[in-house]
């Protein structure tokens, strides 16, 4: 499970405020537009840009950022040196049977820009948005309700699932060696956790259900909620500015970045 | 890439049409809408298989990333078991696409190295194993049928994993190279294994869903 560094945090922030489903909309369009850049340059730009409105927009401290950047940026530079090896092209550089083409040399950074920018949105997301609010927001969008607290549920399972881990490995100490064992016998314990783990989840799901409907979940097509969020014209201005910001790039990049770059 | 859609397209076709002319496991088709029973047990499938999703998840990433398509493929079935566990227990249309996404929106809530890019695999895997049982009428749920719908999740997925890191099929030999790793690892590792385990559940009588 993900650490405390990537859940939700209410600091007040001009992103905390935004209507979540805008949000959601936003990290789409910024994937996409991320999706239909063709040099590296437009890339580097989101990403400056994901940057600066993380730590200005969201509050989110360089420290914090840092502690994803594993994540968000170390998987990105391993797939870059990936595209600099195995790319078609004309060699640049070779060393035995390594070899780095020019073409590898600008898919790498594209690609890197890519995966860095829509992970760091993603996570961006996360840390500015409360998913109860996300899926309040969906419902309010026409999303069967039924089908929202699904994602929610799921959610809402994951600490108990956490301590069910926890009080399976427990049971399991208190009659043997659970730790410290060699690897055949910690792969029989993971079998033995999964499945233990499953039985339980899938028995909790029933009884939840049954109390739900008991409290009858489902009966009425609309639902009220205890928090409301509510959407505001000025939420717009983030995905319409990036809408603005991501065709100039691809307009720049048709244009200019090739003229300037010579690429 | 258009040429590896039709075979991709081509492979889920083949697939089906081998489990619903070879699984004799034939049951009625249940319809109607899903039962808040059905909702509760996909969104907690959907938690257990997002937080082990999202670890293994860590180790494809590094080894898509850095050997290339083949390595990832060694490794790419790993994550469909659930999807299988989810079908073979609910038994209805739509329920590997609908599990695709939560749990795939999971794995994003729960900072998935792809970030919102994960919600491509949940689609594309759940719409493989949709594919396969809407050939099979979704009155097959037998072993044949759990390991052709594991294989086709597990090389349609290879298809969003080509758009978002850069495999471009027409120069990447190892593209096509890995389609046959991706169909032992789907096979063994969703297909097989989600049968094992909705199997196994059934036989322990503690879950009333799994109860055919």
């Amino acid at each position: 499970m993900a650490g405390d560094f990537l859940s939700f945090k209410e600091k007040g922030s001009v992103l905390n405020r935004i209507y979540p489903l805008v949000k959601m909309i936003w990290v789409l369009l910024i994937a996409v537009g991320l999706f239909l850049f063709k040099t590296p340059f437009s890339g580097g730009v989101m990403f400056v840009l994901i940057l600066t409105l993380s730590m200005a927009g969201g509050k989110i401290s360089p420290k914090e950022i840092l502690r994803s950047a594993l994540i968000v940026f170390g998987l990105g530079f391993l797939l870059m040196i990936f595209h600099f090896f195995f790319d078609p092209g004309e060699v640049v550089w070779s060393w035995y049977f390594l070899t780095i083409t020019d073409y590898g040399l600008i898919q790498g950074p594209i690609f890197f820009f890519r995966l860095s920018v829509i992970v760091l949105s993603s996570f961006l997301l996360i840390w500015t948005t409360d998913t109860r609010d996300l899926m309040t927001s969906f419902i309010k969008a026409g999303m069967p309700y039924r089908y929202a607290y699904t994602i929610f549920l799921a959610m809402r399972f994951l600490p108990l699932i956490q301590k069910e881990v926890d009080a399976v490995q427990s049971a399991h100490a208190i009659r043997g060696r659970a730790s410290g064992s060699g690897l055949s016998h910690r792969f029989k314990l993971w079998q033995r956790y999964v499945f233990t783990i499953l039985i339980n989840g899938i028995r909790k799901a029933e009884i939840t259900a049954d109390a739900l409907e008991c409290r009858a979940f489902g009966y009425k097509k609309q639902r009220t909620c205890v928090k409301d969020v509510t959407f505001r014209k000025r939420d717009l201005v983030l995905p319409i500015l990036t809408l603005l910001i991501l065709a100039g790039l691809i307009y720049m990049e048709h244009i200019r970045w090739i003229d300037i770059f010579g690429l | 890439m258009a040429l590896f859609t039709i075979f991709n397209v081509a492979v889920l076709v083949v697939l089906g049409l081998i489990a619903r002319f070879t699984d004799k496991n034939i049951t009625e088709k249940k319809e109607g809408g899903y039962t808040t029973q059905n909702l509760v047990i996909i969104a907690v499938l959907a938690a257990i298989a997002g937080v082990i999703n999202t670890g293994v998840g860590n180790l494809w990433y590094l080894v898509n990333t850095s050997l290339g398509p083949l390595g990832g493929a060694l490794i790419q079935g790993m994550f469909m078991w659930a999807y299988i566990l989810a079908v073979f227990i609910v038994r209805r249309p739509g329920v590997a696409l609908i599990f695709g996404l939560i749990e795939a929106g999971t794995e994003v809530l729960l900072g998935n190295a792809a970030g919102i890019g994960t919600l491509g695999w949940g689609i594309s895997q759940g719409l493989a194993i949709e594919a396969v049982l809407l050939i099979c009428t979704y009155s097959r749920f037998g072993f044949v049928t759990a390991v052709m719908a594991g294989m086709a999740a597990s090389q349609f997925g290879t298809l969003w994993t080509s758009v978002f890191y850069g495999w471009d099929p027409s120069y990447s030999k190892d593209v096509w190279m890995a389609a046959p790793i991706n169909l032992i690892s789907g096979a063994i590792f969703s297909g097989a294994l989600g049968y094992f385990l909705a199997t196994k559940i059934a036989k322990t009588g503690l879950v009333r869903s799994a109860k055919k």
